[in-house]
């Protein structure tokens, strides 16, 4: 279908600024020293490195309750990115510690108030690093008890990976902490994670510019270098898609498949769709709803036909780089190629995604068309193919199995495009059954013991996009806007600071309580802070690796 | 003793934590969602703005206006109908939104009549009515999927499926233009595809197709390259088997590009009103093949026919009943019956127990038989063939209703011998 108007210009990238986190307090020392402390009032700051090097900050309030909040920031990118590179450039690798999300003051203006302290590493290594802050925080739990000897609760969260690096804390050390919320947290699995950014990326490279390497990249300086190239090649499509999303136009650098598609009248924006949807990439961002249209000859060819594709475009350029970056960084520790698709049906992927998103894909013949472009059989579509004893030490990471051990807070946006709603569904998932079988436990137990109830430990919260729609356009030339800031629900661990006190208030209370809050209050405290839901019967998809291995 | 004391026991706690799970996740409800002692709230969404609007943005006016004769009429169980009514214009986006208003904000007992093979599938896979125990009643769409119990299990089809039409048509055209040069213009999704199942099922070949993308019709340009292929490929017969504005925009199109082959025009797009109101002048429906299977709506000798104008002219007097209303009304009036065999205290269950147990026996217009089971979810499984008149109404070959039945699968096309059971008293559920 072709448009008829041209009002689709201009669509500014997002950010993934939220991945670099900000900066609180910083006083060099030993490592595996006793923490240096500033003994200032009403918050006194420490400062230690802990016995693998990683920096850690503790930030106490004089009216001290005894009880303290752990922080892990998200993923750090462990390369430096060179300056001039669009969205990540300049970045230099960092290990500044963070004790609450993003340095929000107010967050821990909120905890000192309540006399709740604050601590939190930068950790010791950045990339993918669950086994390591792990134990990093193991030990900066143990710092702070010695430093602070009234200390009688520890509750934990984090964003991102350190969500999973939270989860993973409650999952291997229960005793240690008496409540969790891990928000926006990564899957259970890094080859989930990377098998979402992997498959785009994949598809980027096989239809738009097939000189992207996408993995397997080199050791060393010159690892990085093919890194950054394709970052800069990535960027380079996602521009030239952006400029032809009308048209339909394909990028100059697309290979001999994509060339043989835009031949067959098949538009970009479809093509760039369906690597989307394939990826399992949420298709509201930042500024696409799937919902809207301007004023005029586009109100419903804009929400039916092109802005599931935008969407994607935005999504997926963060899912690239993520793509990029953190395969890059698993490949150094794993010792190899960890992507491997050789076996992904992509067909099978989108059997939904692609009734639900028919008109923006262009129909069935279209459909049919990209989906044997991209299968196996196609030579002009190569899979990768990974290397088996590198895949094994990847998968051999830490790795969370969602056991729920203490009173646990999740938060994610529905449509967060690199940390997916579904690695929390699966969580909540698999505490269904726990929760079901703990019950089944009990009233056996209640035979000998009597009964003890079964307490639910699972609190989901959805950051929800608005089912109103949220795109704006230009009143004068259609065009949509795209310099406001990120919608609710969208973006990578998008919280707002309402949120995120409603998520500490909770959090605190079920570490002192061991009781999640629920009835009324719970319903209260969801409505004032904002954009979440708490329906159980709502319901995210699981990434798209799970496809393959159910 | 002990043991009965036990489970007991089990029971009170088990429900304690249950409910503290629930009471965990959303407020308690004092009685079924929806289901008030003075009403019954239910949500449909379709398309009543933008392109494909047309001919099916009247049928909520349609189920209006039988509700609120039943609720003249005491409503049921002394409780009135209300309908909520959400324009999604034909966007599965804007129906997964708009359907989880209906559920989560309007607190809608059931789904009623939402519209589109693309839009249910979309809500399917998202909203989940099926998993939370909410009845989509009668969907708006003869995708022979709905039907699958397993897959869709709070969900009840009410059109014959597409390949329930497709195989039927072919039989007619196999009957009456044996040796043309045939064509077929089909969405180009699940819609499109469960007819090209049918047409293959009743091994009928086609000299041209033309799929086209769901929207398309909208856009100045796709009209004329649908009519141009079907034109070069020497079409002499065409089934037009798009939604009403496709159907239109290719009538439209060849009367202006001088095509005109016998058209055919399959029972989404085929309501002579939308067509005509789109700009298409009536002789250029004229004798083109229709497909129905309801009474035809200038039949005022049927007693349906007769009622349901009634009903609907006294409340929308400046309208013109046609097919979509007609069907329309007897959605309504299928609802009612559903909603009256559910009980005194209707549930989201019961109401799906109710059209299980009872729903093959509703009263009902149509001409070809309800299929409801506890197995079956499958609605009408039939049509009746007829030619538009130089008005553009459908009426029977020869004024005799001749309907055929058959099923989504293997199962041949049959001339049915389904007698209708009279309309019970004043047309209101018993």
């Amino acid at each position: 279908m072709k448009l008829s108007s041209t009002k689709v210009r201009f669509v500014g990238f997002v950010s993934a600024a939220a991945l670099i986190t900000g900066v609180l307090v910083s006083i060099p020392v030993a490592a595996n020293a006793a923490p240096a402390c500033d003994g200032k009032s009403p918050v006194q700051s420490c400062a230690g490195v802990t016995s693998d090097g990683a920096p850690y900050s503790m930030m106490v309030p004089a009216n001290f309750n005894g009880t303290v909040a752990l922080y892990s920031h998200g993923y750090r990118y462990n390369v430096d990115i060179p300056a001039g590179i669009p969205i990540v450039g300049g970045y230099k690798i960092t290990n500044t510690p963070e004790p609450v999300p993003g340095g929000n003051m107010t967050v821990a203006g909120y905890l000192f108030s309540q006399g709740v302290a604050i601590i939190g590493s930068g950790f010791a290594r950045q990339g993918w690093n669950l086994d390591s802050a792990l134990a990093t925080n193991v030990e900066l739990i143990d710092t702070f008890k010695k430093q602070f000897p009234t200390t009688k609760k520890v509750v934990a969260w984090g964003s991102s990976l350190g969500g999973a690096i939270t989860q993973a804390l409650a999952e291997t050390h229960p005793e240690l902490v008496s409540a969790v919320a891990p928000m926006c947290m990564a899957d259970t699995s890094v080859n989930a994670e990377l098998t979402m950014a992997g498959d785009f990326l994949w598809g980027v490279k096989t239809l738009f510019d097939p000189t992207i390497k996408g993995g397997n990249y080199s050791a060393g300086a010159a690892g990085n270098g093919e890194a950054i190239t394709d970052i800069v090649k990535v960027l380079t499509v996602m521009g030239q898609l952006q400029a032809g999303v009308s048209s339909g136009a394909w990028p100059t650098t697309s290979s001999a498949t994509g060339k043989a598609l835009a031949a067959g009248g098949v538009p970009s924006r479809s093509a760039l769709l369906l690597l989307g949807l394939m990826a399992g990439l949420p298709t509201q961002s930042a500024h696409f709803d799937s919902l809207s249209g301007p004023a005029g000859a586009l109100k419903l060819t804009f929400p039916l036909a092109v802005s599931p594709a935008l969407a994607i475009l935005e999504n997926g350029t963060n899912a690239a780089i993520l793509a990029i970056l953190a395969t890059q960084d698993v490949e150094l520790q794993a010792g190899g190629a960890i992507f491997d698709n050789t076996k992904t049906d992509y067909s099978a992927r989108i059997v939904n995604e692609k009734v639900i998103y028919n008109a923006a894909l262009s129909g069935n013949t279209v459909i049919n068309a990209l989906l044997g472009a991209l299968s196996a059989a196609n030579p002009g579509a190569p899979r990768a193919v990974g290397n088996a004893a590198a895949i094994a030490k990847m998968n051999a990471l830490q790795h969370n199995t969602g056991k729920i051990n203490v009173p646990t807070i999740l938060m994610v946006g529905v449509a967060d495009p690199i940390t997916p709603a579904g690695a929390s569904q699966l969580v909540v998932d698999k505490y269904a059954e726990q929760y079901a079988a703990e019950k089944v436990a009990a009233f056996k137990a209640a035979k000998v013991n009597g009964f003890v109830p079964v307490r639910n430990k699972l609190l989901m919260l959805w950051n929800q996009t608005s089912g109103k729609g949220y795109t704006t356009f230009d009143s004068t030339t259609g065009s949509p806007i795209t310099s406001t800031p990120a919608a609710q629900g969208t973006n990578h661990c998008n919280f707002t600071t309402s949120q995120l006190l409603m998520v500490a208030k909770t959090l605190v209370s079920a570490g002192q309580t061991g009781e999640l809050p629920r009835g009324g209050a719970l319903v209260t405290a969801v409505r004032k802070a904002g954009s979440l839901a708490i329906d159980p019967l709502f319901r995210a998809p699981l990434l798209k690796y799970y496809n393959e291995q159910s | 003793m002990k043991a009965m004391n036990r489970r007991k026991l089990f029971t009170v706690c088990a429900t304690i934590a249950v409910a503290s799970l629930a009471v965990t996740a959303i407020p308690a409800q004092a009685a079924e969602v929806g289901v008030s002692s003075s009403e019954i709230k239910l949500g449909m969404t379709l398309p009543m703005t933008g392109t494909a609007s047309p001919g099916y943005n009247k049928i909520p006016g349609a189920v209006k206006a039988y509700f609120d004769y039943v609720n003249a009429n005491g409503g049921i169980n002394g409780r009135k109908l209300t309908l909520v009514v959400k324009d999604d214009q034909y966007v599965p986006t804007l129906a997964v939104a708009k359907t989880n208003e209906l559920i989560l904000k309007d607190k809608v007992m059931a789904l009623l009549a939402p519209l589109g093979t693309a839009n249910n599938k979309a809500v399917a896979s998202v909203v989940n009515p099926g998993a939370r125990g909410i009845p989509t009643l009668f969907v708006n769409t003869g995708f022979s999927g709905f039907a699958d119990k397993k897959k869709y299990p709070t969900t009840f089809s009410l059109l014959p499926s597409y390949i329930m039409e497709a195989k039927i048509m072919a039989e007619y055209i196999k009957d009456n233009f044996a040796g043309k040069k045939l064509g077929l213009l089909y969405q180009d999704d699940d819609f499109g595809d469960d007819a090209l199942a049918g047409f293959k099922q009743a091994g009928l070949n086609f000299d041209v197709k033309v799929a086209y993308a769901s929207g398309s019709q909208g856009d100045k340009v796709s009209p004329a390259q649908w009519v141009t292929k079907l034109q070069a490929g020497g079409a002499e017969v065409v089934i037009l088997f798009g939604v009403s504005s496709a159907t239109a925009a290719a009538l439209g199109t060849a009367s202006v590009m001088k095509f005109a082959p016998q058209w055919i025009l399959g029972s989404v797009g085929g309501d002579a009103t939308t067509i005509k109101a789109s700009g298409v002048p009536a002789g250029v429906l004229y004798n083109a093949v229709g497909a129905s299977f309801a009474p035809a709506t200038t039949d005022t000798a049927d007693e349906y026919v007769k009622l349901f104008q009634e009903i609907y002219l006294k409340a929308n007097p400046t309208e013109t009943f046609d097919n979509n209303v007609m069907v329309g009304m007897n959605t309504a009036f299928l609802t009612a019956q559903a909603l009256k065999a559910a009980g005194t205290n209707p549930t989201r269950k019961s109401l799906i127990a109710a059209i299980e147990k009872s729903g093959k026996n509703f009263a009902s217009a149509a001409l070809v038989p309800l299929n409801y089971s506890t197995t079956s979810h499958v609605g009408y499984n039939g049509y009746w063939f007829g030619k538009y008149s130089p008005t553009g109404d459908l009426k029977p070959a020869g004024g005799v209703y001749t309907v055929y039945t058959t099923d989504s699968g293997n199962g041949a096309v049959v001339k049915s011998t389904y007698k209708r059971p009279a309309m019970p008293a004043k047309g209101l559920p018993n």
